[in-house]
């Protein structure tokens, strides 16, 4: 795997958690702190399957992304919409996520040390990169991370542009007391966002494996390439989270690599430190992020 | 294990956790900044022991040599002048102690100066990630308090022997605590204070007396992590060695966090009573976590199970309890209080 080749597929991926943290803040308005955590799951479903049943976590794609958004759609109805019911702050809520990104990283944490005592094979640290192959020349993991994107953006391009829920959904997103008088059901459009969230965030972490090491508790160190993703692109733009992932996923793994040819090896493990100052810079420059650019009126001055 | 074990360790927790709780209760149960990178401020404090105490240390006795074994010869000699010569010991300590607020307050401001202006969600969001990557780099890092290794620190009470070693650190914990409090206590009940929680109530209020909330926040987020990083030299002082693993976001951000909404925002006397529920729970589980895990046969370690009882804990108290164990009372200034007795 080149270093480019590698900062791609981790765009990929962070683009994916990216989309997931917008959808839901759009409907919800509140940033989920257990987004990392969510691809976490999805990595550990995909490597319940390899080891019980001997998939290839290629195959349990389609089965993360279900277990994902059921983990989102729970999140939702058991955590926060009591919450939003009984009115409460968004830092209440905020509070809340965070309080079930603990939970969920006891429960993966118990259900790691558990499964590596039945299967008696590692589950506490993983990788799935000796389970890659080579396609063409390149690693499959390529191939596949971008196909997972493709095939995501074309299903939410059909979704939100082509069907009359697409539309109630985009509707309610842009005004939700608005689209509720219209009849629309808001509920069942944060309901959607919350499984949709939860899915691509476990199509991401069945794929994060074959991209780097894993444990219970990496979800609370990715989580900050998530937020910094999300934010450069404007925390309320889907397509902003598209940008902004590439953005910070590309510039994590090549700047980093850049560095360490100057520094030395040792600069590879602050890769994080360059989603920071990504995310700090871009606060103190276009807080609204990207999106909120007038690109129109730009290009209009050029041309 | 003995009773007076579990009961010292409970005093010593109470008052380190009192003092970051308290911090934290300034910060978000005063002023409303959700600041979800308390842990940084701790972190903070260890470096000043760890990082700069111990820098200093090994130039004033011009030892050579790499920072993690002149780290340790700095202890073997600091401790033996300290053994015959407490007053060096007790300046050392007060010492780093004021390093430690000095650095705190500075790191605070510094540290959401790019989220100043930004709504909460973002502010939340911005502290968070500082928080995460400055304890990434300070474990990855050896150079700055030993990284993965830790570095270990002089024992400023090496004068005492050491089967009284842990009362007395309990004694200068919990008189730290309890000048935090009445800090506190007196913080609120001023101008400041009270500006604070109308920040909290609408800022829009405050602006329009002409207040700039930029600079409140700043000063409350230098004002709180000053206090939390006592709570980070202490604990290093305490331990004698400084891991920077043990300055992570669920022990030293989102505990807190829950011991105050345990004991009820804006208020302190609640937030005490909430570290002290948290305090005890806490080391009952840890005391007893082989016992806990042979008891209900448990294929993994007591800890997983700590954190989903208390994040549970957590989201259970926004839904039922969001108030706290005591609820916040509104603030008794001097007219008030003539007012009341006049009646």
């Amino acid at each position: 795997m080149t270093v480019v080749e590698g900062a791609i597929i981790y765009a990929n991926l962070v683009v994916l958690l990216a989309m997931g943290l917008t959808l839901t803040y759009i409907t919800t308005a509140v940033p989920n702190f257990a987004q990392g955590s969510f691809a976490v799951f999805g990595s550990y479903v995909a490597l319940t399957l390899l080891r019980l049943f001997k998939i290839h976590p290629y195959h349990s794609i389609p089965v993360c992304f279900m277990f994902g958004g059921l983990l989102g759609v729970l999140t939702y109805v058991t955590i926060l919409r009591p919450l939003i019911k009984k009115e409460a702050s968004i830092v209440t809520l905020m509070i809340a996520t965070l309080a079930w990104d603990l939970i969920l990283l006891g429960v993966m944490g118990a259900y790691s040390e558990y499964l590596s005592h039945v299967t008696k094979k590692p589950a506490i640290k993983y990788i799935f990169t000796p389970y890659d192959f080579t396609l063409l020349g390149f690693p499959a993991i390529l191939f596949f991370s971008s196909l997972t994107i493709l095939i995501t953006l074309l299903g939410l391009f059909i979704l939100l542009y082509k069907t009359k829920f697409g539309v109630a959904l985009r509707a309610s997103m842009e005004n939700p007391d608005l689209a509720e008088i219209m009849g629309i059901n808001v509920e069942h459009t944060r309901l959607f966002s919350w499984f949709l969230s939860g899915s691509l965030s476990g199509m991401a972490g069945c794929l994060l494996p074959f991209k780097q090491e894993i444990v219970p508790g990496t979800g609370a160190i990715i989580i900050v390439t998530i937020f910094a993703a999300s934010i450069v692109g404007g925390l309320s733009s889907v397509v902003g989270a598209l940008l902004g992932g590439y953005i910070v996923g590309i510039s994590e793994s090549l700047i980093t690599y850049e560095l360490s040819l100057i520094f030395g090896a040792e600069v590879l493990v602050y890769s994080k430190v360059v989603s920071l100052i990504i995310l700090v810079v871009t606060l103190l420059i276009i807080p609204k992020g990207l999106v909120s650019l007038r690109w129109r009126k730009w290009l209009g001055s050029i041309s | 294990m003995a009773w007076e074990h579990i009961l010292t360790e409970i005093l010593l927790w109470f008052g380190l956790y009192s003092i970051v709780a308290i911090s934290l209760n300034i910060e978000y149960g005063y002023a409303g900044i959700p600041n979800f990178g308390r842990a940084l401020a701790v972190l903070i404090g260890a470096i000043a022991v760890g990082g700069i105490t111990n820098r200093i240390l090994i130039a004033i006795f011009n030892v050579t040599g790499s920072f993690a074994v002149a780290s340790g010869i700095v202890k073997t000699t600091v401790n033996e002048i300290v053994a015959n010569n407490p007053i060096f010991g007790i300046s050392l300590m007060l010492i780093s102690l004021v390093i430690a607020g000095i650095l705190g307050v500075i790191v605070g401001a510094i540290f959401i100066l790019p989220s100043a202006k930004l709504s909460e969600d973002y502010l939340a969001i911005t502290l968070l990630a500082i928080s995460e990557v400055a304890f990434m780099v300070s474990y990855y890092n050896p150079e700055i308090i030993g990284g993965y290794y830790g570095v270990s620190t002089p024992d400023f009470f090496a004068f005492v022997s050491g089967e009284y070693r842990v009362f007395v650190f309990m004694g200068v914990i919990l008189f730290v605590a309890l000048i935090v409090y009445l800090f506190a206590e007196r913080l609120l009940n001023t101008p400041y204070g009270r500006i604070l929680k109308a920040m909290r109530e609408n800022e829009d209020v405050v602006k329009s007396y002409g207040r700039d909330i930029m600079f409140l926040r700043i000063k409350t987020v230098a004002i709180g992590s000053g206090i939390a990083s006592l709570a980070g030299a202490l604990y290093s002082m305490f331990t004698a060695n400084v891991i920077a693993s043990s300055f992570s976001r669920v022990e030293w951000t989102f505990y807190p966090f829950l011991m105050i909404l345990l004991g009820g925002l804006g208020n302190n006397r609640g937030v005490l009573m909430g570290v002290l529920a948290f305090v005890v729970a806490k080391v009952l589980l840890t005391t007893y976590k082989y016992e806990i895990r042979a008891a209900l046969n448990l294929p993994f370690e007591a800890v997983w199970l700590e954190y989903i009882l208390f994040g549970v804990v957590a989201i259970l108290i926004l839904y039922y309890k969001p108030e706290g164990l005591i609820k916040e009372k509104p603030i008794v200034t001097k007219p008030i209080r003539e007012r009341k007795s006049f009646k």
